[in-house]
C-alpha cells in the first residue's frame, strides 16, 4: 500500500478546526493504552510521564493533544504548552506511522516539524520505530 | 574476482533489524540499551528480550548479527562493558565491535570462540595498527575510519590477514573516529565517554525574529533564514566564521556514498560494506539495504560494465543528510 | 605553602612554524626550567620544515647537552610514507617516543623501544592502562577530556596494583580536540589539501574559528581541531600533585611560552602564582572544564579572570 500524494482542501480543515477534539483525542489515548497494554508499543513511561503532547494534522486543521502518566496515555486539558509538537499534512504523518518515509527524511525536507524539547521529540521518534507491526493486525498496512 | 563483501546493515531497534534483513543484509549490527555503544539515545537499542528476538530472526534467515560495545569503558569499575561482551556471548552474536584495547583483552581472554571486530572508533587507520589488534587480541576484522582513500584501503588489506569493512552510506563524521572530543569540549558528553555526539538533552532551537538559531549547550550553531531547510545541530556542521567568512568550516551537513566507487572496493578485496545509521528509522534502512543490495549485486554480476543507477542515486539522496551525498576521503579532491 | 612533587615537560609544538623559528624556540627552550622536552611533528605529514631526520638530529642534540628528551609521533598515521617517517622516529636508537596511535604503539613494542602513550590513545580505564604497560609504555598522558575524579580514581587503583607508570597531565594550552583527513586550513583559502601551500604557517596559533555571534569557539590547526579556549590546570597543581600525578605539560604557544613555564614552576615550588597576566595563545580565555567533570569549554573558576 502506498500513502498517495494528496494535500486535504482546505475547507475540510475549515470544517474540522470547528469541531470539538476531544473525541478525537479520546480515540488516540485509547489506542494508545490499548497498544501499551498488548506490550505492542515498548514505551518507557517513565520517560514521558508528566510531559505534554500536541500533533497537528496541517491540513486537516486538526490539534491532537495529550499527556502522560507513570502508567498511560492521559487526556489533556491542552492548556499546557506542550513540551513537544508535531506538526505535518495528513499524507505525510500516514507515511511516516506506517514507515514508507523516515521521520528524518521529512523534517530535512521541511514537510515535518519537531518543535519543543529536542530529547523528548527524539524518545518519542525512536518509541515509533520500535513498534514491531509485524506481531499485530496492522502488519499488513505497513510498507514493505 | 573476490567474493561478494558482506552487506552490513544498522539496527536501532527490532523492527529495523527484521527490515535490515527481509531487504537482503547478510549482517546486522546493534548495540544494547547503555552507554556501552557509541549510538546511546533514549529509546534506541535493544534489551535482552528484543537482543534475543533479533538474534533468533536473523539466524533463521542465515543472517549474522554483530553486538557493538563501542564505547570506551571508563574508570575503574569496567564491569559494565564486560558483561556486555559476556552478554553478547551468551546471546550468540556472530562477534562483537569493540574499540577499547582492555576490552579486546578480555574478550580474547575470556571467551576465545567469540568472534572480534574492530570498531571504527578504535581509530586504526594503517595496517600496524590492525596487525597490533591481530596478533594481541585475535581481531579478525577492523572497520576503517572514513578517512582513507581507496588506494590507502586497498595498501591495508594488501598488508594484513584481518578482514577489512569500510563505510558505505551514511552521515559522515568528518573527524577520524574516536578521536573527536568536540561535543565533550562544547557539552561535557562525547562519544568516547558516552556513546553520544551532541547529544539531544543540550540541543536548544529558538525563534529570533524570521531566523532560527540552533544551540547546543548554549553555544550557537547555526542560524537558519524563514526558507532554509534547518538541520540537527550536530557541532562539525555548523556554520561559524574565521576571519570574517562565515561557511560550513568543517564540514556541510552531508552523506557519504560510495556507489559511484563500489567497483574499486569489490576489486581491492573489502569484507564488508557498511551502512551507518543506527538512529535513523526502519523506512531509512529498508531504502538504503534494498539500494545497496541491488547494486552490490549488480557490480558483482557485470563488474566491467557497472554504471550507477539514477534510481539507486536517487533513493539515497532522498534519505541522505541535507540531502547532499559525497565520497567522502575515497576521493582525493575532498581531502 | 611547600613544594609539590610534579615534574613540568614542554609538549610538541603543534602549530606549524618556520624552520628558523621552530630552531630558536628549541634553542631557548634548552634554558628554560624544564624536566622533559617533547618534540617532533605531531599533527601533519605536509608539515616539513623540518625534515624527519631533522627533528631527530635536534633530539639527539638536546639529549647530548643532557635534557630529557622525547620525540612525539605524528597522531594520524595513513599512507606508507607515514609510516616510513614513523619506523625512523621509533628506531631513533636514542631517546624514547611519544606514540599517538595503535600503529606507532605496535612498532615501539615490537621493537621494544620505551614509550609514552601520549594522550591520543584512549586510555580511559586502568585494565587499558595495564595493558599499554605491558606493551611497553613507562608513561601515559591520560585523555584531555577525563575529569579529575575518574583520574583521581584510576591512580589510586594504580598504586593497588602496583603499576609502575608515570602519568603527565595536559596542563597549559589550547587542546588537541579531533584529527580528520580532511585540512581546515586548506578549506577556509579554498585550497586543496594537496595544493595547501602551506597556510598554516600563517597562524602561528592557528585560526580562531567564531560562532556567528563573535564568541571564540575552537581552533583550526590544519587536519587538527583544536580548542579556542587555553586550558590552564594551573590553580589546580595541588590537588594534582596530591593524586598522583608525576608531571604537568605545557603545550608550545606563538609566544610567551617562556613565561608559562616560569610560572609552572614557580607555583610547582610552592609560590602564589598570579594567573591573570600570563600570555595566552592569541588572547584566548582560560578553561579547565574537563578537568571539573563539566563541558570543556567552561571558563575557570570566578576568583580568576578566564578571559583577558
Amino acid at each position: 500500500m502506498r500513502v498517495p500524494d494528496l494535500t486535504l482542501p482546505p475547507l475540510f480543515a475549515s470544517v474540522v478546526s470547528r469541531l470539538p477534539a476531544t473525541p478525537p483525542n479520546l480515540a488516540l489515548v485509547t489506542l494508545l493504552n490499548q497498544l501499551l497494554k498488548r506490550g505492542v508499543l515498548p514505551a518507557d513511561m517513565s520517560l514521558l510521564a508528566g510531559r505534554h503532547f500536541a500533533v497537528d494534522v496541517l491540513d486537516a486543521g486538526l490539534r491532537l493533544r495529550f499527556g502522560a502518566d507513570d502508567n498511560g496515555f492521559v487526556l489533556d486539558d491542552g492548556h499546557a504548552e506542550p513540551d513537544l509538537r508535531f506538526a505535518a499534512n495528513a499524507s505525510d504523518l500516514a507515511r511516516m506511522m506506517l514507515r514508507e518515509e523516515d521521520p528524518d527524511t521529512l523534517f530535512f525536507n521541511r514537510k515535518l516539524t519537531i518543535e519543543g524539547d529536542t530529547e523528548l521529540g527524539l524518545i518519542v521518534k525512536n518509541l515509533l520505530d520500535s513498534v514491531d507491526w509485524s506481531e499485530t493486525p496492522l502488519a499488513r498496512f505497513m510498507a514493505a | 574476482m573476490s567474493t561478494l563483501p558482506e552487506l552490513v546493515c544498522p539496527a536501532g531497534s527490532l523492527p529495523a533489524l527484521k527490515t535490515a534483513i527481509d531487504h537482503g543484509a547478510d549482517a546486522v549490527y546493534m548495540g544494547l540499551k547503555n552507554e556501552t555503544n557509541a549510538r546511546n539515545f533514549a529509546g534506541l537499542n535493544f534489551d535482552e528480550k528484543s537482543a534475543a528476538a533479533g538474534i533468533r530472526y536473523a539466524h533463521d534467515k542465515g543472517r549474522k548479527v554483530l553486538m557493538a560495545i563501542n564505547t570506551f569503558a571508563q574508570g575503574v569499575d569496567i564491569s559494565r562493558w564486560q558483561r556486555a561482551v559476556d552478554q553478547a556471548a551468551d546471546l550468540g552474536v556472530d562477534a562483537v565491535i569493540l574499540a577499547d584495547i582492555g576490552l579486546m583483552d578480555y574478550a580474547c581472554r575470556r571467551h576465545p570462540r567469540l568472534r572480534l571486530h574492530m570498531s571504527v572508533q578504535g581509530s586504526a587507520t594503517n595496517y600496524e595498527a590492525v596487525n597490533l589488534a591481530r596478533e594481541r587480541f585475535g581481531v579478525v576484522r577492523a572497520v576503517l575510519p572514513r578517512v582513507l582513500t581507496v588506494d590507502q584501503v586497498r595498501h591495508v588489506i594488501e598488508h594484513t590477514d584481518v578482514e577489512i569493512e569500510v563505510f558505505g552510506f551514511g552521515s559522515l563524521c568528518v573527524m577520524v573516529e574516536g578521536r573527536c572530543l568536540l561535543s565533550s569540549y562544547a557539552t561535557g558528553e562525547s562519544p568516547n565517554t558516552h556513546g553520544v555526539c551532541s547529544p539531544a538533552k543540550f540541543v536548544r532551537w529558538e525563534q529570533e525574529g524570521a531566523a532560527t538559531a540552533s544551540r547546543l549547550n548554549g553555544i550557537l550553531i547555526d542560524r537558519y533564514g524563514a526558507g532554509e531547510a534547518a538541520g540537527y545541530p550536530t557541532l562539525c556542521k555548523g556554520r561559524f566564521d574565521v576571519e570574517g567568512d562565515t561557511y560550513y568550516a568543517l564540514e556541510e551537513p552531508t552523506s557519504l556514498n560510495v556507489l559511484e566507487v563500489l567497483p574499486s572496493l569489490l576489486e581491492i578485496g573489502v569484507a564488508a560494506i557498511k551502512v551507518e545509521g543506527r538512529q535513523r528509522s526502519p523506512a531509512y534502512v529498508a531504502q538504503v539495504t534494498q539500494t545497496l543490495r541491488a547494486a552490490l549485486d549488480e557490480a558483482a554480476r557485470n563488474p566491467q560494465r557497472f554504471s550507477v543507477k539514477p534510481a539507486w542515486q536517487a533513493a539515497l539522496a532522498k534519505v541522505a543528510e541535507g540531502q547532499q551525498q559525497t565520497l567522502g576521503a575515497y576521493s582525493r579532491p575532498w581531502k | 605553602m611547600s613544594a609539590l612533587n610534579l615534574k613540568l615537560t614542554l609538549g610538541p609544538a603543534l602549530f606549524f612554524w618556520p624552520r628558523e623559528t621552530v630552531y630558536a624556540f628549541y634553542e631557548e627552550a634548552a634554558t628554560w626550567p624544564l624536566d622533559t622536552i617533547y618534540l617532533g611533528e605531531a599533527v601533519c605529514s605536509r608539515r616539513q620544515q623540518l625534515r624527519t631526520a631533522d627533528w631527530i638530529d635536534l633530539a639527539h642534540r638536546l639529549a647530548d647537552a643532557g635534557h630529557d628528551v622525547v620525540l612525539s609521533c605524528q597522531a594520524l598515521t595513513e599512507s606508507e610514507s607515514d609510516l616510513k617517517r614513523l619506523r625512523r622516529v621509533v628506531g631513533n636508537g636514542r631517546v624514547r617516543v611519544e606514540t599517538n596511535d595503535l600503529g606507532a604503539v605496535h612498532l615501539a613494542s615490537s621493537a621494544g623501544v620505551p614509550f609514552v602513550a601520549g594522550c591520543h590513545s584512549n586510555i580511559y580505564n586502568v585494565d587499558t592502562l595495564a595493558l599499554m604497560a605491558s606493551m611497553g609504555a613507562v608513561s601515559w598522558v591520560p585523555p584531555i577530556e577525563m575529569d579529575r575524579d575518574t583520574l583521581a580514581a584510576i591512580l589510586a587503583e594504580c598504586r593497588a596494583r602496583a603499576l609502575p607508570l608515570e602519568t603527565e597531565l595536559f596542563a597549559w594550552g589550547r587542546l588537541p580536540l579531533a584529527l580528520s583527513a580532511r585540512c581546515f586550513t586548506a578549506r577556509h583559502y579554498n585550497l586543496k589539501k594537496d595544493d595547501c601551500q602551506f597556510k598554516c604557517l600563517e597562524h602561528a596559533d592557528g585560526a580562531r574559528l567564531s560562532t556567528r555571534e563573535g564568541k571564540g569557539f575552537l581552533t583550526v590547526n590544519g587536519i587538527q581541531t583544536m580548542s579556542d579556549g587555553c586550558h590552564a590546570l594551573l590553580p589546580h597543581l595541588t590537588d594534582i600533585a596530591a593524586i598522583g600525578v608525576s608531571a604537568v605539560r605545557v603545550s608550545p604557544q606563538a609566544t610567551g611560552t617562556a613565561e608559562v613555564v616560569a610560572a609552572f614552576r614557580r607555583a610547582i615550588a610552592g609560590d602564589v602564582v598570579e594567573m591573570d597576566s600570563l600570555p595566552r595563545p592569541d588572547g584566548a580565555c582560560l578553561v579547565d572544564g574537563y578537568w571539573r567533570g563539566e563541558a570543556g569549554i567552561n571558563p575557570i573558576g570566578e576568583h580568576h579572570h578566564a578571559c583577558a
